[in-house]
This record gives C-alpha cells, structure tokens and sequence, in this order.
C-alpha cells in the first residue's frame, strides 16, 4: 500500500488526543496532579507527534510518488444529486498541502512539549491539552482538505479554537472590572466571521462558475475556459428554464478572488480585519505561538496561494476592482501597507507580547503582498521561516514572562515592595535578563535576528526573495514598486522595534525588583527554544537562492521551489506559456539583498543605540515619541479605535434602541396592547353598553348582537377569564364565517 | 399504519386518564405512562422511515375515506419526503420534551402529561393530514394543548402570554379557513392533491388564496412583523413548551408554505417570493439584533429563532431544491438546536429560578460538563461547518444564490449571509455572560453539573447535530425525490419575467 493511503491517521491521532483529554482529562488530573498532568500533556504531545510522523512518511510517499497529487477519498458530505451538488470529505495530499502539515505537526509538537512546562500547575491543564489537539485537528483539514468546503470547515474550526484558546483564562478580570480574556476571544471570533462571510459568498459563487467544490477540477475548467476565451453562464436554470446570467471569466475570478481576499484579511489580520489579533494575546503564549503566530494566522496566505490559477487568471484577465488595480495588485497593496502599518505601531507598544503580536501582522502582510505579486513559493518560504522564528520569539517570551512572574512572587514572599501597576508583560519593568536568563536569551536573540532580516538567518533569505521578486517584476507589473519600497521600508522599521525590545527586555539594569529577582525556566521551556532557534538560523537552506546562476550547495539548490512547483499550477501555466506570471529571480539579487541589509543594520544598531538608557520608568518618555504623528497616530491604535469605539458601540447603541423602544415599546407594547388588543375591546364595549341601553335588538340583526356579547366577555378576560376569552373569540369568528360564507352554503 | 401512528399517543392519555379511578395515579406511573407511550410513537415514526421509499416523490402509506361526502371533506392521511422529516422530529421533539419535564412540573401532573400527549396528536395529524378540512382540524387543535400549556404551567405573565399566543394564531387561521372553504365548495374536494390537479380552476384569485394561507403561516413562522406573539409564548412558557414551540409548531408554519402555498398557488409563490424574501431577511437581521439586546436568556432564544426562522424561509422561496431542501433542512436543524437551547436555559432556571444572564457568569467552573456540551449547541446554532446549522444555512444560500424568483439574487444572499456574522456576536455574547467571567454570586457556587436524565437529553440532541453536520446524505435523500417534484410541478404553471 502507498503510504500516503496513511494520509487520514493525521486526523485520527488529534482526535483520539481530544478525546482522552475530554474525557479523562480533568479526572487525572484532579485526582494526582503530578502524574495527571504527565499523563495529560504527554498523550496529547505523543498524539502530535505522531501525526507528524505520519506528514513525513507522507512526504517521503509523495517523493515515490513522483510528487503526484493523491485524493484521499473518505466519505459523502452535503449530496444534494437534484442540484448537481456534491460534496465530501476527502483530503488532498500534494506537495503544498504537506508542506504546511509538516509546518503545523513539527512546529506543534515542539510547542506541544514547551506547553507541558508552561501550564504547570494550571487548574484547567487537560482542557488547555484538549484544545490544543483539537487545534491539530482542524488546522490539518484546513491545510488536507481537497475541496473549498472542506477548507473552510478546518478555517472555522481553527477559529473556534483561536476562541476557546483566547478566552481560555476567562475568569479574569482587569482592574476596571472587565472581562478582557472572554471579550478578547468573542471579538477574535467575530471579526474573523467578517471574513467567513465574504468567503462563503466566494464559495458559492465558485460553484455556479464550475460546478464543483474541488480543487483541481476548479482550477483545470478555470484554464480551460480561459484558453477557449468563452463566457461563463450563472445560475441557469432547468426546471423554470431561465437562462442565466453570462459573464466573463474574468468578472467571476476577480469577484471571487477578491472575496477570499476578504476572508483572508480576517485570518490572517490584515488590514482592516486584523484589530483582533493584539487582543488575542491574552491566551496562553504557547497558544499565541502556535496559532497567532505560527499557524492558524497564515491560512489566509495558504488560501491565496492554493488558489494561484485564480489569482493568475483574473490577474491576466485585466479586470480591475478599483481604478487600475486588478485583484492580485489589491492582495499586494493591502499585504504591503499591513506590513508597513503593524511595523510603525510595533515601535509604540510596551507589552513584549504586542510587540510580537503587531510584527505577527506585519511579517504576514509580507506573505500576502507576495502571494499578491504571484511570488506563491516565496509566501510559503517566508511562511516556513516565519513559523520558526515567530513561535520561537513568542516562547521565549513566554519564558521571560513565567521568569518574571516568578521574581515577582519571589519578592513579594520575601516582603520586598514593587511597583503597584507592575506588569510581567511589560517591557519597562525587565531590562537586564539576559544574564539571568541565558537559556532564554540567546534563543531570542537568533529569533530577533532572524526576524530582522539579518544574513545568514532564516528571515533574511525569505524576505529577500519576496523583495527580489517585487524588485525585479516591477517593469512589467504598475503596483509593484510601490510594494517594493513599502516592504524594505517595513523591513527596516522591524530591525528598529527588535532592537528596542531587545535592548530593553536583556540589557541594561533591572528596572523592578522582580526582574532582579527573575531566573531561568524550565528544561521543558528551554530545550524546545533552542530547537527552534537551530531552524531560525538553518532555515534559510530550504530554499537558497543561486548566486549569478549556480547553485551553492547542489543538494540543496531551490529546494521548495522545485518541491512546490508540483503542487502551484502556475508554474506549469508559465512553462506552456498559457499566460504571463511574475518570475521570481532564483539567483541572489545583490543589489536588493544588499540595500535591505544594509537599512536593517542601520535600524538595529540605531535602534540599540537609541535606547541604550532609555526608557527607565514608565514616565520615561520613548524616544521615538519625537516623531511626530508616530505616537499621536499609530500609537493610538486608530483602526482598532474605530472598532471599538465607533462600530461596536453604535452596533450596541443600535441594537439596543431596536429591542427596546422599537421592538418592545413600540411595536409589542404600543401596536398590539395599545392600539389593536384596547381598541378592539373599546369597540366590544360600546356595541354591548349601545343594544343594552337603548336595546336596539330589532335593527342590530343576530350575527351583531352574539358577537358583541362575546366581545364583552373580552373584556372580562382582562381580569383573567382566559378561556371565555380565547372560546369567543373562536365562536365569534366561526359565525362570521358562516355569515361570510351564507351565499355559498345556499347558493348550492 | 399513519393513523396509528398518529393517534397511538391517545392510548397513553387513556392510560392516563384511567390511573386516578384505579387510584395508581403515582408520578411515576404518571411520568412512565407519558415517556413509555412518547417513545414508542418515536419507535413507530422510525418504522415507517425504514419503510418509506426515498424514490418515490408521490405520497405514501395512503389512507382514504369519506368523511362528509356532502361537502367533499375526507379522512386523507398521507406522507411523502416533504413531512416524514417533521414527523421524525415531533416524535423526537415531543419525546425529549416529555423527558425534560420529569423534575420541571410539580403541579397537576396528570393533567399536563394527558397535553402533551394531546398535542403530540395534533402536531403529527397537521403534517400527514392531506386533505384541507382534515389539516385545519388539526392545526387548530394544537392551539388548545398549547395554551393551556403556558396558561397553567407557565410564568408570572402566563395568562396574557397564553391569550396572545392562541388569538395572534387563532385571527391568522380564520383567513386560512376562509381560503380552505371557498376552495374547498367550488371545486366539491379538500383533498390537497386532488386540489392540484385542479389548481386551474382558482388559479385567477390565487393571490388571495396565497394571503389567505400565507398569512396564517407567517403568523405562526412567525415572519417578521408577524412575530410579536413568539417572545411572550416562549418567555412564559415552561421549558418543554418552549421546546415544543420552537421544535416543532413554528415548523408547521413553513411546512404550510411548502405543503401548500407551493403547489396550490404557484405563480402567487414565484410573484410573492420576493416580498417574503425580503421580510426573511429582515427577519434574520432584526431577530439576531434584537436578539443580542436581551437581558433574559430564554428570550434571546426565542429572538435567534425569528432569525433562524428567516433562512428557512428564505430557501423555500428561492424555489429550487437546494433552498427547499435546505429550509426542510434547516427546520430539523433549529428544531434540534434551538430545542437544545431553551432546555438548556430550563436545566439553569430549574436550579436557579432566573433567566437573567446578569445573575450568572463564571458557570463553566462549577458546570463543566454542561457547559461543554452547551457550547456545541451553540456552535451548531451559530452554522459552525460540520455541526448540523451549516449543512442547512449553506444549501438556503445557495439556493438563494441562484434562485430565479429573486432579481438580482445575490443581494438577497449577500444580505441572508450576514445572519453568520450576527448569530456569532449575540450566541457567543450569551455563552460569554452566562459560562464565563468570574464566579461572583454566590448562588451560583450551589449550582449541580447536570444529572444523567439532563445528560441523556443533551446527548439525544447532539447525536442529531453531529450526523446531520457530518453525514447529511440521508436527509437530503429523504427529500430529494418530493421536492423536485414539487418544483417540475410548479414550473408548469408559472410565467416567469426573466430577470
């Protein structure tokens, strides 16, 4: 049997996870802590790690398979035969697809093991196990799935879990007494149902166009129709016989693709869905790396370049969105300015997690602004790089963040006095670790390089190679060198706010009394750190460009270039020259590589030097504030502002004049009570008191006179005689009828 | 075989009825009675499930006979792939009901298990009943159970709650009744195929008989503005009231439409469908507004259900079968999920004798098992794909996407579509207050995690979520046949404007 037969045991070992930590979970650990808690973190962790057994033995199948796609079949889903509509579970094992499992299994499992350490001794530590499993679960049908439904059951689910993993402390309360952990999950799941929205429109719209929910299908009927130039007809009709809407290919493609932009911008925080990603820093920071850093937030790149024919195609088409912007030119302007404006307000922010979690918005703006400009191998390379050295840095922090709790304890036991509004987040408060803390430190040093571009660390080869990309196509290609220079300058901002967290978190003097007192963590935490931080230095090699046209290594020469082209049907549409995409150069471009190193060293040493002494208390002013609009703009977060202060409040305000005063006051209370239910018994009164005062029986006929004595009994409902009320009702209405109805009774 | 089925829970209520003369009228008995008779109606509905033919669009298991043959009125049973779906669901529906309310009722046990019995008749009478005059008896019947229901067992404002629900429904009927009979004396017949065949005959004021109809099932969907009885009903009602209500009679209302309104009136059908669109649409965005907006848990329910509702009624009328489908569908579905939610605000009201989110919070930390199992309910409510609401909102939109009767389509789905987002914001806001936060009031630290009676109910339902969100084949299979005949049927007799 293949091996890639296998493929469906990467599903069932998450699930077999979820379901010990579901079900026996919390009993183990409740009844012995110690051993509960092995119990729990290690199934969990050996579960990963034997999905990710699975992903390799998988990727080795695919070798053998001479990096044919394989369709693994598993069962029926929404089968509608009436509507030609079908769809199922079945998982798409190609080169793409197992490249981001490897991501999600190898990165999870590391990160699975560092969890153990970090949620020590948490009351919920089997439910944090169990999300985290379920997380597995569906990010491997996001990544596995052969279909654009099956894609976006993986999508919510990641979401969910996003939620539950945000929210995960969610008895916690800040000092104003709000519920920040539950409203910070609640909101990530909402904006992100923003994007969901626009992407099941999307994959609707999709099924008119093709007729199919599947992958290749999808995309080989997309190149067909495009070489044969015809129109696309919608939304025919049989059974009324109506024809249809007709519409070019190109219309669709751009519609389509620029809903799943939508959808994207929500996923992976890009402007301007991505207000709920710096909230979500109040789960667990394990959790924050895996799935706000790692790989829950790159399924919008992941999207967007399984879906490269069409992007492609409506990029060739020439329809634009807006002025003379095709689809494609808006993922790229939209990927550069998130990159450009996460980048600014990363320099404004104190929290170590923030910082981290606005450069998580910036680097995926990169990988969007790449898919946008065709560069689909160097979204995925830079997603790889990302991964590492991201969730490293967000462990690290972790480990600094426990290091610094643990000062904190240590000093409050020790009946010493720190500042009542310390904060272990809060980069003010550190300075100096890295002596305490050297297993921690050097791990984030590497991850701060590597992020910073800086040669020969991972990021510094896949940031290149989406910047030699934009540098190189943009003769061709109108937005391109304005994406070109918005990058190398977000590039340089992110050397600048490394430098400045550096500096503050590991050098200087301690500036509160639990950062002197702050030590190292556990083995647990610091081993998986230095596992990382080798890939953060190491990474690079997975796809190292040429230099002037030969290869450096020649085992290793474009290694997920070539390993990739099986899966990205461009490459294939270039060879037969079916249409014009953007080339990424495969040798170094000196120029490019060289300018943008040179700006990332000069940002990081000036930003070292900027902050050699500074800030020292939390008056201290930053240096930076002398930028004038920096702070006063970006550093009062305006985007997120907006959210909060104008969409959600007018929603409330809205809402809640709708419920009450509309919908209670006006229309239960005042339409029903007042003027239908008062005035009818109004009416039922004066006819009763009329024939009882003057007894006007003889001109009031029979059918009068039984329903006005019913309706004063309408009146005695009030005072509770229900049933009189209701039968009368009923009675009186049937001898209307047959009132009504006389002619026809008679006329027989 | 359906009359049986139909008429088997009146054995129970004999067996009830007689426990008080042979003085054994224990609340065991009372309770096992109710629950014995309950499920084996369940255990029958099944059995004519594995019977009934899925190819055969026609109706099935027939039973004929003259009633009043003066004025044309029979005794005409029948089921087909438009109603067995709902009969599946009374007989569950009734059935969790009755189990839920074993600890809930503690007055006049007798009396209210005899109702539910009751109006488990007329609720399965309403959806196999084919002839008119048949179908209005029991549609009016289901009232009186009903009322008595809330007007006893209910809340503070039981009585005014009780009254609105049965005149709001009841002056809604009476134009149903007008329609019934003046179609019933012209064509000499009430039965519904016949009436068919002959829809030719009143095809020229088939818009009155399309109001006629259409109102009484709008009231009872309840379409917006039309829904001003569901908030008081559902509020007031006792908790196996609420679930009955939301699981079962508001599907009475869009059954109508399609059992009815459908084949009867079809160029009324495809001229209207964009009116009633337009109100399923709002009613899905006012329902989830309105919704979020609550202070009380069970009316927040009661709200999402005019939202849910909304799409149910948008795929009937985008009249293909993935929107027909997908409204059958998505009935069961909110029957199932909706169901689940207000007993699941029953489960905390017993304990804690409030609605009042503001009086919770922090409930996961005593209530682990509830919540989780709570928060798959709410999920599957909020369409999360592969729970059963999405199997169902994805085949209304689609359905709408393309629909024929709406110009230009893709607005209205655009519009339906932010449904998804809204029923995240107000859903996730009740988990929020309720289950999380912290745990401050003390009354909420007494609180027990639920029994096994409470856990077997919500397992009931989220077996149903779980297949229809995973393996929906079955369902739609069920109803494929009789739908697209429905539509053929249909399309014979409509001129279409093209859009």
């Amino acid at each position: 049997m293949n091996a890639l037969g296998l493929a469906p045991l990467i599903l069932i070992f998450p699930v077999i996870g979820v379901l010990f930590n579901a079900l026996f979970g919390a009993a183990f650990v409740n009844t012995d802590r110690k051993v509960g808690e092995k119990w729990s973190g290690w199934f969990a962790t050996l579960m990963a790690f034997a999905s990710f057994a699975i992903v390799v033995l998988l990727a080795i199948g695919l070798r053998q398979n001479e990096f044919h796609r394989e369709i693994i079949y598993l069962f029926d889903w929404i089968r509608i035969p009436s509507f030609d509509f079908y769809a199922r579970w079945a998982m798409q094992i190609d080169t793409l697809s197992v490249t981001m499992m490897l991501v999600v299994t190898g990165v999870g499992s590391i990160i699975h093991v560092y969890s153990i350490g970090y949620m020590h001794g948490d009351r919920n530590f089997s439910r944090y196990f169990t999300y985290l499993s379920l997380f597995l679960f569906f990010m491997l049908i996001l990544v596995s799935g052969s279909s654009y439904l099956v894609l976006f059951v993986g999508w919510e689910g990641v979401g969910l879990c996003s939620y539950l993993l945000i929210s995960f402390w969610f008895s916690r309360v800040d000092k104003d007494g709000v519920w920040m952990n539950a409203n910070a999950g609640r909101k990530a799941f909402v904006v992100n149902r923003i994007g969901d929205f626009a992407i099941i429109l999307a994959i609707i719209l999709t099924f008119y166009t093709f007729s199919t929910l599947e992958f290749e299908p999808i995309f080989e009927q997309a190149i067909e129709i495009f070489q044969s130039g015809e129109e696309v007809v919608l939304f025919a009709n049989e059974t009324f016989g109506t024809p249809g809407v007709t519409v070019g290919l190109g219309t669709v493609l751009t519609i389509i693709t620029f809903l799943f932009l939508i959808g994207a911008t929500g996923k992976s925080a890009q402007l301007i869905l991505h207000v709920w990603l710096p909230d979500a820093m109040a789960g667990p920071t394990p959790a924050s790396s895996l799935i706000h850093a790692a790989t829950m937030v790159t399924a919008g790149v992941y999207l967007i370049v399984r879906s490269n024919v069409l992007y492609e195609l409506a990029r060739a088409s020439g329809v634009t969105v807006i002025g003379n912007l095709t689809s494609s030119d808006v993922v790229a302007l939209v990927g550069a300015s998130t990159a450009l404006y996460a980048a600014l307000i990363a320099f404004t922010q104190y929290d170590i997690k923030k910082v981290l979690a606005y450069s998580t918005i910036s680097q995926l703006g990169f990988m969007i602004a790449a898919a946008g400009m065709g560069a689909y191998v160097a979204a995925i390379f830079h997603l790889i790089t990302h991964a590492f050295f991201k969730a490293l840095l967000f462990m690290a922090a972790g480990s600094v963040i426990h290091g610094m709790e643990h000062g904190h304890h240590e000093v409050a036991h020790e009946g010493g006095h720190d500042d009542p509004d310390f904060d272990p987040q809060d980069m003010r408060y550190m300075g100096g670790l890295k002596d305490k803390m050297r297993a921690t430190f050097w791990p984030y040093l590497i991850g701060a390089l590597a992020l910073a571009g800086i040669f020969p660390f991972a990021g510094f080869w896949s940031k290149d190679e989406i910047l030699a990309h934009a540098s190189a196509n943009q003769g061709n290609y109108n937005v391109f060198l304005i994406v070109y220079i918005m990058l190398t300058l977000a590039a340089m901002g992110t050397a600048f706010y490394m430098a400045r967290q550096l500096r503050m978190v590991f050098w200087g003097k301690p500036r509160s009394e639990a950062a002197g007192h702050a030590h190292e963590s556990s083995r647990l935490m610091t081993i998986p750190l230095a596992i990382l931080a080798f890939f953060g230095v190491v990474a690079g090699l997975f796809n190292l460009p040429r230099f002037g046209g030969t290869a450096v290594l020649p085992q290793t020469d474009l290694i997920l270039e070539k390993w990739l082209e099986h899966a990205l049907l461009v490459f294939e549409l270039a060879e037969e020259r079916v249409l014009e995409v953007p080339h990424t150069p495969t040798s170094l471009q000196i120029d490019v590589a060289g300018i943008s190193l040179a700006l990332a060293l000069i940002a990081l040493l000036g930003g070292f030097y900027l902050y050699r002494n500074k800030p020292q208390t939390a008056a201290d002013p930053d240096p930076t504030q002398k930028i004038p609009g920096l702070w006063s703009f970006f550093g009062r977060l305006p985007l997120n502002t907006l959210y909060m202060r104008g969409i959600v409040v007018l929603f409330n305000r809205f809402t809640h004049w709708l419920a009450g005063p509309f919908e209670w006051a006006f229309w239960h209370d005042f339409v029903h009570d007042r003027l239908i239910r008062d005035q009818f018994v109004a009416f039922a009164n004066f006819m009763a008191n009329v024939i009882d005062q003057y007894g006007v029986d003889g001109i009031v006929n029979g059918v009068g006179i039984v329903t006005a004595r019913f309706a004063g009994w309408v009146r005695q409902s009030q005072t509770g005689f229900a049933r009189s009320y209701a039968l009368s009702i009923f009675l009186g209405a049937v001898l209307l009828l047959v009132y009504f109805l006389w002619p026809f009774l008679t006329g027989q | 075989m359906l009359t049986f089925l139909t008429f088997f829970p009146l054995l129970g209520v004999l067996a009830l009825l007689l426990l008080k003369p042979l003085k054994k009228d224990s609340d065991n008995a009372i309770k096992g009675i109710a629950i014995g008779t309950s499920a084996l109606t369940f255990l029958i509905s099944v059995a004519l499930l594995l019977q009934f033919n899925t190819s055969d669009p026609a109706l099935q298991f027939v039973q004929q006979a003259s009633w009043i043959p003066t004025w044309g009125i029979q005794y005409y049973m029948g089921v087909d792939g438009i109603s067995i779906l709902m009969v599946l669901l009374t007989t569950i529906i009734s059935l969790l009901a009755i189990i839920a309310s074993w600890s809930a009722i503690k007055e006049q046990k007798l009396m209210y298990y005899v109702l539910m019995l009751l109006l488990q008749v007329g609720m399965m009478g309403v959806f196999l009943a084919q002839d008119l005059f048949l179908f209005y008896i029991f549609w009016e019947f289901t009232l009186i159970p009903m009322y008595f229901m809330i007007g006893i067992w209910g809340g503070q404002r039981r009585v005014y709650a009780a009254i609105k629900f049965f005149l709001y429904t009841m002056a809604g009927s009476l134009l149903m009744l007008l329609a019934i009979l003046y179609m019933g004396i012209t064509n000499e017949t009430f039965a519904v195929p016949d009436l068919i065949n002959g829809r030719e005959a009143f095809a020229n004021v088939q818009t009155w008989l399309f109001l006629g109809f259409g109102i009484a099932f709008a009231i009872k969907v309840p379409i917006f503005p039309f829904h001003s009885w569901l908030p008081d009903a559902h509020t007031e009602a006792p908790t196996a009231g609420s679930v009955i209500l939301a699981g079962v009679l508001l599907k009475m209302g869009t059954y109508g439409f399609i059992r009815f309104n459908l084949p009867l009136f079809p160029q009324a059908s495809v001229d209207f469908a964009p009116l009633i669109a337009v109100l399923a649409i709002i009613g899905i965005i006012y329902g989830a507004m309105v919704a979020f907006a609550q202070k009380d848990a069970k009316k927040l329910v009661a709200y999402s259900s005019i939202s849910h509702l909304g799409f149910v009624m948008l795929g009937i009328f985008a009249l293909n079968s993935a929107g027909v489908q997908g409204g059958i569908l998505q009935g069961f579905n909110h029957g199932i999920s909706s169901g689940a939610l207000f007993f699941i605000v029953g489960v905390l009201y017993e304990q804690r004798h409030t609605r009042m989110m503001k009086d919770y919070g922090g409930v996961w930390r005593i209530m682990p098992i509830f919540t989780a199992l709570t928060l798959i309910v709410v999920l599957s409510s909020m369409g999360l794909p592969g729970l059963n609401g999405f199997v169902g909102e994805f085949s209304i939109l689609l359905g709408s996407m393309g629909a024929v009767s709406l110009s230009p389509a893709w607005v209205y789905t655009a519009f339906a579509t932010t449904g998804v987002i809204l029923a995240a914001v107000y859903l996730l806001w009740m988990f929020q207050r309720v289950f999380m936060g912290p745990l401050e009031n003390e009354e909420n630290k007494k609180l027990r995690d639920i029994n096994r009676r409470e856990l077997f109910i919500m397992l009931a339902f989220l077996v149903f979520i779980f297949w229809i969100g995973i393996y929906p084949s079955p369902y739609f299979n069920v109803m494929q046949s009789t739908v697209t005949g429905l539509l053929d049927n249909m399309s014979q007799a409509v001129v279409l404007i093209a859009p």
